[in-house]
């Protein structure tokens, strides 16, 4: 054995030398090992990177990259489960599930920056509370504000007392932004909310460094500065997006408590990642490209390494009777099939004169509009099977989502259809082969929607739908703007609508129905003293059998009212080549770059 | 000629008012509200009314229209509504990509047009123009879409040439290996119909008398189509390249879309669906100025390469 002891004053120089030569080396192999580069195309472009005014999911999934929030989500669980990301644990919920007390690992630091002057930036309590106030901020015209209304004690209070001074002092306190030291941040709510976790794993609640915002003020979107894994490294806008691995991250380790061995992907994220020190891909290049034949072009020519939400208008291709293509196959492409945490509909407005009410002949109306549309057609041919009949708003996969809960009134039926419209008195009065209203008035109802091909499709489905019940519709394809406005304001007798989760709880489809939310998210206007009043109940209740009674009681009232035609849950096909490994799709991540590895040789030996 | 001009730039003023009253109006009227857009998913009217109020958009539209004329003519466009990127910045770093492809477009569609025409119009009526025209009116039917969709599954896709898509921040790697094959679709789909016209062009100018003059005189055809025909259908030629000029400024929306070029084509329709008003304003109002220089431009070119037009 060679110790120190045994070592003599010749040999001790050589054994430095030969050390130092054979530590040389090793770092040239290390330098000179390729780098790790996933590339990848967006569908849309993105529009910044400040955390707290971002919407779009684009953006919001660069965020998810470059900053860390006190919680985010198991990479392989499911039903998705929130796990600590800079918080030492997720904490118990106090006082009746008013109070969260999180405390923040210590030694975690920003990535260096100029503004910092040279100095390690570590992240404390402090960088939490600024960046919920900035949500509240109006300057910042934060789209996520309403995460913060009316559920921060004080909150409300100090916004409106900001606004009357017309400056925002971000120095004031907050009595439920309660500021412990260095690492300790204590959320007091007004009300108990069991889904607060939820909103503090989102990837756009995520500590900002203030000397960075104040620093950066003309352009935050462009100077991301945070603790994540990767660092925007150059960025030509809604063009180019590159992203490196930060140098001095501590590391992430895969969890693989919670992955489904039976399950192919999260097998093989377990074999590819256990006992690694993530993130692993050295870069990250990423090109919004808004039109389908380029981007699936891209990856078919090796240019991308993924294919993110293959477009419907490729399926038949890619996917012929549901398999993989055999040239694909050969590749060795894997596909990722998702049901997204999504539901799409058409809003009934509750308020309308023709449809609008809760009287048994206008419920019976929009109950026959639901079943005379074909919503059969719609997955068959419009989306090309790859959507799955909505059963309630709550999509699959979300916690409150009942596997169980039928919703047959939503189903095409045109006999019922008419039945009800005959029963109701909706015939055709004058003669003229369309029906009337009961007082003898045209029914001639009108659809919203904002223009695209596939929206224009689903129009011609509802003319074509209703034409066979005897119903006539005017169609009218409008901005999107326009169509957000007209469905806040209530202008609108049916529009087409989407809903993405925002968090990963049956709670956030359910508010689109809550009386308290017309002119926000209740396009329907549908106010109904029962629904709210279970609303209101469940949200003082955690995830559990008595909540879940609740949900599905208001998912009943939703059915026998009829404020809404439920569509359906889409699925997204996500490819990959054999060379990206450990890949599985998060339903409420965007991203899952820090989770992934290349086989660089594999990778190579394909392009070449 | 100072005179002349001076007098045309003067006669520019009313253009641009009538110009900028028009963005103004239509997207006052017709461009949907970009608060709504910026507000997100969950806003209540109090948050739309206070981003109304941040983009200015609130006030009367007397003092939104003041505020655009001033923005005319200090060229300060502020920043994007949706990005917050500086207006100007968004312009500067756009165009360098759009002319890359479109530059060589222009070039190369113009002197192959002037070529093929010229020969066509001189076997006229033979199987070679007959057989061209038939061609040229059958590439003229098909939609662009059709061939952006064909060339790029073609060339990128099945026989590699090219790749499919992409940008560098290399302005020759750009060139030689992006560029190529936007460039060589938009020439195929413009070639047709500028082959056309300068047909017809030429036509009009081999039946003149100068024309059989010359070959009455003797002179070899090689001189009488090179020199007396070509250059008196260069004016025509000219007013039609002067034509299209502002839009290689502009690109092809589709070409700067299918093929990731960033440039200012993709930017103007990104902001239109964003209702980025600033973004909107810019473009047009310097796409009109730039216009009207063009034709200033080319209206003094005329002078030279016919001597018989004078400045009045």
């Amino acid at each position: 054995m060679l110790t120190f002891r045994a070592l003599n004053p010749i040999r001790l120089p050589i054994l430095a030398a030969t050390l130092a030569l054979a530590a040389a080396f090793a770092l040239g192999t290390a330098e000179a090992a390729p780098k790790k580069v996933l590339r990848m195309a967006f569908r849309t472009a993105e529009t910044g990177f400040d955390p707290q005014k971002v919407y779009d999911r684009y953006s919001v999934g660069i965020c998810e990259n470059i900053y860390e929030g006190l919680l985010t989500y198991d990479y392989l669980a499911r039903p998705v489960k929130v796990v600590p990301l800079v918080a030492e644990s997720v904490p118990e919920p106090e006082e009746g599930g008013t109070r969260y007390t999180f405390r923040i690992k210590p030694g975690i630091y920003y990535v260096d920056d100029p503004v910092f002057k040279g100095r390690k930036r570590e992240l404390v309590a402090r960088d939490f509370e600024y960046a919920i106030k900035r949500f509240r901020d109006p300057v910042n015209k934060s789209p996520y504000e309403w995460l913060f209304e009316n559920k921060v004690a004080g909150l409300d209070e100090y916004v409106e007392r900001q606004k009357k001074a017309g400056k925002f002092n971000y120095d004031e306190p907050v009595t439920g932004l309660e500021v412990r030291g260095k690492y300790v941040i204590s959320f007091k709510l007004k009300e108990p909310d069991y889904n607060f976790l939820y909103v503090l794993a989102m990837p756009n609640v995520v500590p900002v460094a203030r000397e960075v915002i104040e620093g950066y003020a003309a352009d935050t979107h462009g100077h991301p500065v945070g603790t994540g894994p990767y660092v925007l490294k150059d960025w030509v806008r809604r063009s180019k997006i590159v992203l490196e691995r930060n140098p001095d991250h501590r590391g992430y380790e895969l969890d693989p408590r919670y992955a489904d061995m039976r399950d192919p992907f999260d097998r093989a994220a377990v074999e590819a990642l256990r006992g690694k020190r993530l993130p692993l891909i050295d870069r990250v290049e990423i090109y919004p490209i808004e039109d389908e034949q380029p981007r699936y072009l891209a990856f078919m020519n090796l240019e991308h390494d993924l294919l993110d939400e293959l477009h419907p208008a490729f399926v038949h291709q890619v996917l012929p009777n549901g398999k993989l293509n055999s040239v694909l196959e050969k590749r060795g492409v894997h596909v990722f099939r998702e049901e997204q945490p999504e539901f799409t509909y058409d809003s009934f407005n509750v308020e309308d004169p023709v449809i609008g009410g809760y009287s048994p002949e206008r419920v019976a109306l929009r109950r026959a509009l639901v079943q005379a549309h074909d919503r059969t057609q719609e997955i068959n041919i419009i989306r090309k099977q790859q959507a799955l009949p909505a059963q309630s708003p709550v999509p699959p996969g979300i916690v409150g989502y009942d596997p169980e809960f039928r919703a047959p009134s939503q189903d095409f039926d045109t006999s019922k259809a008419k039945a009800l419209l005959d029963m109701f008195g909706y015939v055709d009065r004058d003669g003229d082969g369309w029906r009337d209203q009961p007082d003898g008035k045209p029914l001639v109802l009108s659809y919203k929607y904002n223009v695209s091909q596939e929206t224009r499709q689903l129009a011609e489905l509802w003319v074509k739908s209703l034409a066979n019940v005897g119903i006539r519709m005017d169609t009218l394809g409008i901005q999107f703007a326009d169509l957000l406005n007209d469905k806040r304001v209530g202008k609108f007798q049916i529009a087409a609508s989407a809903w993405t989760a925002d968090y990963p709880d049956a709670q956030n489809f359910l508010q689109l129905y809550y009386g308290p939310n017309t002119d926000q998210s209740n396009e329907s206007r549908f106010k109904l003293p029962e629904y709210d009043r279970l609303y209101q109940k469940s949200l003082g209740l955690p995830d559990g059998p008595e909540r879940s009674a609740i949900y599905r009681e208001m998912n009943r009232l939703l059915l026998a009212y009829a404020p809404v035609r439920l569509g359906v849950h889409r699925i997204y096909n996500h490819l990959q080549y054999p060379w990206v490994r450990g890949y599985k799709k998060h339903p409420i991540l965007y991203t899952n770059f820090k989770y992934l590895d290349i086989d660089v040789a594999a990778q190579q030996v394909a392009m070449k | 000629m100072t005179a002349y001009v001076i007098r045309r730039l003067w006669q520019m003023i009313p253009t641009i008012a009538g110009v900028i009253l028009l963005i103004f109006f239509l997207f006052n009227w017709v461009g949907g509200d970009p608060a709504q857009v910026l507000a997100g998913k969950i806003s209540n009217p109090e948050q739309i009314a206070n981003i109304r109020k941040q983009l200015g958009v609130d006030q009367p539209y007397w003092y939104q229209l003041w505020v655009f004329v001033q923005q005319v003519f200090t060229f300060d466009f502020g920043r994007s509504w949706s990005t917050n990127e500086e207006v100007s910045r968004i312009l500067l770093t756009r165009v360098g990509p759009t002319l890359t492809i479109m530059i060589p477009v222009l070039v190369i569609e113009t002197v192959l047009a002037v070529l093929f025409a010229i020969m066509v119009a001189y076997v006229r009526g033979s199987v070679t123009d007959r057989t061209i025209m038939i061609v040229c009116t059958v590439a003229m039917s098909i939609s662009f879409l059709v061939y952006i969709i064909v060339f790029q599954w073609l060339f990128g896709f099945i026989l590699g040439w090219f790749p499919v898509q992409g940008w560098s921040e290399s302005f020759w790697k750009n060139l030689f290996t992006y560029a190529p094959l936007p460039i060589m679709l938009a020439v195929f789909v413009g070639l047709a119909p500028q082959l056309r016209l300068y047909r017809s062009f030429f036509l009009d100018e081999i039946n003149q008398d100068y024309v059989r003059t010359a070959r009455a005189k003797g002179l070899p055809e090689k001189k009488v189509m090179l020199k007396h025909v070509l250059r008196n259908a260069m004016i025509p030629i000219l007013t039609n390249i002067g034509i299209s000029l502002p839009g290689i400024f502009v690109g092809s929306f589709l070409l700067e879309v299918f093929f990731s070029v960033p440039g200012l084509g993709r930017e103007i329709i990104t902001a239109v669906n964003r209702s980025d008003f600033p973004v909107i304003k810019a473009v047009t109002v310097y796409l009109a100025i730039l216009t009207m220089l063009i034709n200033l431009i080319v209206d003094v070119m005329y002078k030279y390469v016919d001597p018989r037009v004078s400045f009045k």
